[in-house]
């Protein structure tokens, strides 16, 4: 398996966690240790401001009509994965603001749409979709649907940010800023 | 023995006739009997919220329909709402031409909402706008059936005074047929009603007649509303129908929608004292802060009466013998004389019915599932018992008080004979025999009844009048679960 991570700066991804093939982490996401990501079947991109918290995993399953090249798992922005959530999703995609709350299970053929909650010790097996702001809570999987999206967790983020460094070896951003951005910040510099 | 999810493997058998375990049994030291929830009173002593912890009377309770004012339960989960800030641009009516309306338009406010941490419900889901206070000020709705609810309460209000009034009336009525000597009034027929009228006076019974006149009782119609066109071949859409119980938890409203639930307020909670039925003295009562969770009075059998835990046991076969290894202990500070004994050996339960006061023979009258249950008792252990026995020794044991500093020395006593295991400080494990009926099914449940006799030092200050012996035999029986009959 080829071991090609990409760390985007701004992100805090601890050295404690196994992270397997092709992984891209954007910049503001933060990885706590102890986590697994695995992207066996295909890449696994995960976008901006996500939290993944401890033991946490995150696995793009193989399987068998599996698309040549591969259809990478894209996760979208501010995401929350609480402690010990499993998600096994060959889909392709997943939405924004979601929150897998702690042990959570959503398994393969599962498509989540964006500001959904699957609450804790929620197991999610059977193929479906589900539809934005989909609340699903308690032991017996009530569903409901919220108004809103998820209220986003930037001031914790913005904490973990500041704190994990303290405590934590960090891997490194292995990939860095290109040259267009530079050129942006230099244009919008002069501008007030 | 209890356990939190287990079964309960040693049953007492209660005064009513219960089989409980141990530690959902009270102790009465004045009538020196086992008491269970069923036979005892409970007495509301104070109205409280769980979640503020909020104290107050009862009144104030009633008259606030038993809820709190400042706590909410989530309408779609029932778990309490928690109140949630969140920083919010000012929506002032500014004027476009003053320069300070642009600063005053960057102010946040810290605003307020209320949300579920469980199904992540908030009060902005429907509608509810945001209030700039953190505890109360939430918009309450009014019962759209409040007049009609008025009129209900005055009319059996109403009813209610008349009804007493009446009954007030045909005693009086009661009492001047037995006097001896008539009363001016009845010789004239002057009635109460006339001496009022005469002198003036509203008729007492003119407030209550005008209400119940008044009443219009509800009309059975047979009109429905027609369904709508669409109630079949419209997709359901469960997401916006609420649930049985979710419409329960609001009887005023019932809302269909999920866009119409509400914030419920959240019901209080109560402490409860337990007095004992026969002799009226109280078996527990809580303290009186509902932030306290310790007792005044907490008279729990686990604390008088020696406790029999199982260590081991054989297989039950019928008609053969098994083994049994109990552990006893006494749980007082003074020493416990046991003997073990069969539940039919038991002296029987003699009634102890002093001459009582007329008004103790009436209260007892009214509850009259106390007499009968005593002596149902000892018919159903009988009956329970009959699959095995427990072959008891003569021998009468002694328990040493319980002393707390005992744990920390380990020596345990090495006084053991053919049927004690061992010996130490308050405990004692006994090694049994169990002797199963041939007739015993296979697959039933195994079951050994056992009596203790035990002796019991009476720790309550004896009344001035009668003087109270400290010592005394009790007696108890209890039921031995030992898994089931094998075949």
């Amino acid at each position: 398996m080829s071991h090609n991570i990409k760390i985007l700066p701004g992100a805090t991804v601890c050295e404690d966690c196994t992270l397997e093939g092709d992984i891209t982490i954007g910049g503001g996401t933060v990885i706590h240790p102890r986590v697994t990501i695995i992207a066996e079947g295909g890449p696994i991109i995960i976008a901006e401001y996500c939290i993944i918290e401890e033991y946490s995993t995150i696995i793009h399953k193989k399987s068998d009509n599996q698309e040549v090249p591969p259809k990478p798992l894209f996760i979208g922005a501010h995401n929350v994965f609480e402690v010990g959530c499993r998600l096994e999703s060959p889909c392709g995609h997943i939405g924004e603001s979601n929150v897998f709350e702690c042990r959570s299970f959503v398994g393969v053929d599962v498509k989540v749409g964006s500001g959904c909650v699957i609450g804790a010790s929620c197991n999610l097996t059977a193929p479906q979709t589900l539809a934005d702001n989909t609340v699903i809570w308690g032991s017996e999987h009530h569903i409901r649907e919220a108004l809103e999206k998820q209220p986003s967790q930037l001031l914790q983020l913005d904490f973990l940010s500041k704190v994990m460094p303290n405590y934590h070896r960090l891997r490194k951003p292995n990939v860095h800023k290109r040259p267009p951005s530079a050129r942006q910040s230099q244009e919008s510099s002069p501008r007030p | 023995m209890a356990y939190l999810t287990q079964p309960d493997y040693v049953k007492y058998v209660c005064s009513c006739g219960q089989l409980k375990p141990i530690t959902s049994l009270y102790f009465c030291r004045h009538c020196l009997k086992i008491r269970c929830g069923f036979c005892i009173c409970h007495e509301v002593d104070s109205h409280h919220c769980a979640n503020c912890l909020e104290n107050m009377p009862s009144s104030e309770a009633r008259l606030k329909k038993n809820r709190c004012s400042s706590c909410f339960d989530c309408p779609s989960c029932f778990h309490t709402l928690s109140t949630r800030a969140t920083m919010a641009a000012q929506r002032q009516a500014q004027d476009p031409a003053g320069g300070d309306a642009k600063v005053e338009n960057k102010q946040t406010k810290k605003m307020y909402y209320l949300s579920c941490f469980n199904c992540r419900w908030t009060s902005r889901d429907v509608g509810i706008p945001d209030q700039s206070v953190a505890s109360g000020g939430w918009p309450e709705r009014t019962n759209p059936f409040l007049s009609r609810y008025n009129q209900l309460l005055d009319y059996y209000k109403a009813i209610a005074q008349q009804e007493k009034q009446e009954k007030l009336e045909r005693e009086r009525k009661k009492f001047a047929i037995r006097g001896k000597y008539i009363t001016l009034t009845d010789k004239t027929g002057l009635t109460g009603a006339m001496a009022r009228n005469i002198a003036g006076l509203p008729t007492s019974e003119s407030g209550s007649s005008a209400a119940i006149a008044s009443f219009t009782p509800s009309q059975a119609s047979a009109e429905v509303d027609e369904l709508p066109d669409d109630v079949y071949t419209k997709d359901v859409n469960l997401k916006q129908i609420t649930s049985m119980s979710q419409r329960l938890a609001s009887p005023e409203w019932q809302p269909s929608s999920v866009s119409r639930l509400h914030p419920l307020a959240k019901l209080l909670s109560i402490k409860r004292s337990q007095r004992c039925r026969v002799c009226d003295h109280n078996l527990t009562k809580p303290e009186y802060n509902p932030g306290s969770i310790k007792f005044k009075i907490e008279l729990l059998a686990y604390y008088h009466v020696p406790e029999v835990k199982i260590i081991s046991y054989e297989t039950v076969k019928p008609g053969e013998k098994s083994a049994l290894l109990l552990k006893l202990t006494n749980p007082t500070g003074h020493e416990m004389q046991i003997q073990l004994m069969q539940p039919e050996d038991l002296p029987p339960v003699e009634e102890r019915e002093e001459p009582k006061s007329i008004e103790k023979s009436l209260e007892k009258s009214l509850n009259l599932e106390k007499d009968t249950s005593s002596y149902r008792a000892i018919e159903r252990v009988a009956e329970l018992g009959s699959s095995s026995r427990v072959t008891a020794p003569e021998a009468t044991l002694t328990l040493a008080q319980r002393d707390d500093a005992a744990e920390y020395d380990d020596d345990a006593q090495q006084d053991t004979s053919d049927f004690i295991l061992w010996r130490k400080s308050n405990k004692l494990a006994l090694r049994l025999e169990v002797t199963t009926d041939a007739a015993a099914t296979p697959g039933a449940p195994a079951r050994a009844a056992l009596a203790l006799q035990y002796s019991y030092r009476n720790t309550v200050p004896p009344a001035p009048a009668a003087p109270q012996q400290a010592h005394h035999t009790l007696y108890t029986t209890l039921l031995l679960d030992l898994g089931v009959v094998s075949g």
